[in-house]
């Protein structure tokens, strides 16, 4: 029976929750298709992972050894190649994250497997694969038929799926040894480092103002922080605030700024790219006001305003009389 | 340096074509690609720091030589493009294919590319392009720092994290948004690359043969766009400036208990 290979994301000695959206995908195929779910943990020591994905998934598979303690797609991909080759998956699936993109359009090359990134949705049609892809920052979805092959590579977007519950499954764990890797290497792991640091952690504030590219200009900003300062909240901001240096990497919201958990959250000028709703999810209550009506961030907020946040900004600074 | 051309569709409505086969780019602002934009400035100041020359390179037709002359004025040596024809419809490894031609020409020790576009938003061009040329690469890039024969770089990854590698050259970079703050582009700068000749190169010229790129040669086929469901949509707050934020007020009071 035809196999469906999760790659199991781990880092600094965790799993990274996106596999076990993955776990959700691979069960679904299990279910509607019989593929034969395996997980694929990579890594040096890295056991304990099999024992947990052993619990979801019928089959681990774990590949160690002491080039593989730190990603590299150099070498991961060389033994996911391997792997591949040998045991010929149907698909193998990864999240689309800083990992899954370093790693998987490589590999679709090395192995000549058709690749999808950044898919929403994965169907399947008689052995066929069709994916969704949102695209146009989202306002649009594009269904694409991955051409025939024996195998494909498939990366997932986070939050596409829920994270499957803990099984209480007895999966086998196989250890497969590493392939010999070409030497020397051509790429070397150096180290971790925290680009968010700061003085200030938005994670902590119970009400956040965010504002986004509608902010416009840098001298817009103390219109925003006036504000923030009256309503008693923290300035948080949307990516392209921080990408213009208009405000600190600390303060940005999202998929590589900080998760955010506030009572409210308060976004003006936030078109609601996934990578930014990703990182306020399970908030209280969520505003947003946006002159565009159809701008994704109306489907995620609870309340919703179609207006120019400066006009907002001037009648909230107004009303809320502090 | 690879770029692309790419409508502005963050704040902008995007309506699908009635034969659903694209979206209607008539009332859309195209321009360079966020990421590329990046991804120039960095090639020309690792230029600026260390010599070498730039080249930048696009498959696109007469209407992308615009975002060529700006890369010009923003201190690029050379432009490259590609003839769009034969690329028409091509998924991402048939346009890198195109730019594995480009590069084959010259001898390059660095490619740099945006992460992704801005309209597709695969993500893929920069590593099957070093796939294929046999390079090494690195995605989400955050800074570059050449040594000898390696370059060093940090990758963004998730929740303010980043790592560092050290890749040995040439190597396929692809750069994320955020790096720098790329230059202000004058209309007196761009006036001044306006005579510069741009090549145009054909398939051929990029050692492809027909029908090896473009739609029927593709690996991901689109069989279809759509509007996403509608789903839970936010409860609109209607009115005045002053009304509405005296709403917003009480939505924050009594459901958040804060302000």
């Amino acid at each position: 029976m035809a196999k469906v290979f999760v790659v199991v994301e781990h880092r600094q000695g965790a799993i990274r929750d996106a596999t076990f959206e993955l776990v959700t995908l691979a069960r679904e195929l299990e279910r509607a298709f019989g593929l034969e779910p395996a997980a694929v943990v990579i890594g040096h020591n890295v056991r304990h992972f099999a024992l947990t994905l052993s619990k979801y998934l019928p089959e681990t598979i774990v590949v160690e050894s002491e080039a593989l303690e730190n990603f590299r797609y150099e070498t991961y991909a060389a033994v996911l190649k391997d792997l591949i080759e040998k045991e010929t998956p149907l698909v193998t699936l990864c999240p689309h994250s800083a990992f899954g993109m370093e790693l998987f359009p490589r590999l679709s090359v090395e192995t000549g497997r058709p690749c999808a990134t950044d898919c929403v949705k994965v169907e399947m049609d008689n052995l066929n694969f069709v994916v969704v892809r949102s695209i146009y920052s989202g306002k649009i979805n594009s269904r694409l038929a991955l051409g025939s092959s024996g195998g494909y590579l498939i990366t997932v977007r986070g939050g596409s799926y829920a994270p499957a519950p803990e099984g209480a499954r007895a999966g086998a764990i196989r250890d497969v040894p590493p392939p010999a890797f070409d030497a020397p290497f051509r790429t070397e792991f150096l180290g971790y480092r925290e680009a968010a640091a700061g003085a200030i952690d938005i994670s902590l504030a119970p009400f956040l103002l965010s504002i986004g590219r509608g902010i416009k200009d840098p001298e817009n900003i103390p219109k925003a922080e006036e504000l923030a300062a009256k309503l008693g909240a923290v300035l948080s901001c949307s990516r392209p605030v921080v990408d213009k240096k208009w405000l600190a990497k600390e303060r940005q919201v999202g998929t590589s700024g900080r998760t955010v958990k506030p009572k409210v959250y308060l976004a003006m000028g936030i078109s609601g790219a996934f990578q930014h709703l990703a990182g306020i999810k399970g908030s209280g209550v969520f505003i947003a006001v946006n002159r565009d009506s159809k701008a994704p961030i109306f489907r995620a907020a609870d309340y919703g305003v179609v207006e120019d946040m400066f006009k907002i900004i001037d009648a909230l600074k107004e009303k809320s009389g502090r | 340096m690879c770029v692309k051309k790419v409508p502005d569709t963050a704040d902008a409505e995007v309506v699908l074509r009635p034969d659903g086969r694209g979206i209607k780019e008539e009332d859309l602002a195209f321009g360079i690609n966020e990421w590329d934009n990046y991804a120039v400035e960095e090639a020309i100041r690792i230029k600026e720091t260390h010599g070498g020359r730039v080249t930048v390179a696009t498959i696109g037709s007469a209407d992308s030589e615009d975002v060529l002359r700006r890369c010009l004025a923003m201190g690029a040596d050379e432009a490259i493009m590609v003839e769009a024809a034969p690329f028409k419809g091509s998924d991402p490894y048939g346009i890198a294919k195109g730019l594995r031609g480009v590069v084959a020409k010259g001898s390059y020790e660095l490619v740099l590319a945006g992460v992704q576009a801005g309209d597709d938003g695969f993500g893929m061009v920069a590593p099957v392009l070093a796939g294929y040329l046999g390079w090494t690469h690195a995605t989400l890039v955050t800074s570059i720092s050449l040594e000898g024969t390696n370059v060093a770089v940090t990758r963004e990854l998730e929740g303010g994290l980043e790592e560092t590698l050290r890749l040995a050259l040439p190597a396929v970079l692809a750069i994320q948004t955020g790096i720098n703050e790329p230059r202000y582009v004058s209309i007196m700068g761009i006036r001044k690359v306006r005579s510069k000749a741009i090549p145009v190169l054909d398939l051929a010229a990029v050692g492809l043969a027909a029908g090896e790129v473009g739609e029927s040669a593709n690996m991901l086929r689109e069989i279809g766009l759509a509007v996403p469901p509608a789903g839970t949509e936010a409860e609109m707050i209607k009115g005045t400036p002053a009304e509405v934020a005296q709403k917003i007020l009480d939505i924050i009071r009594e459901r958040g208990g804060v302000a």
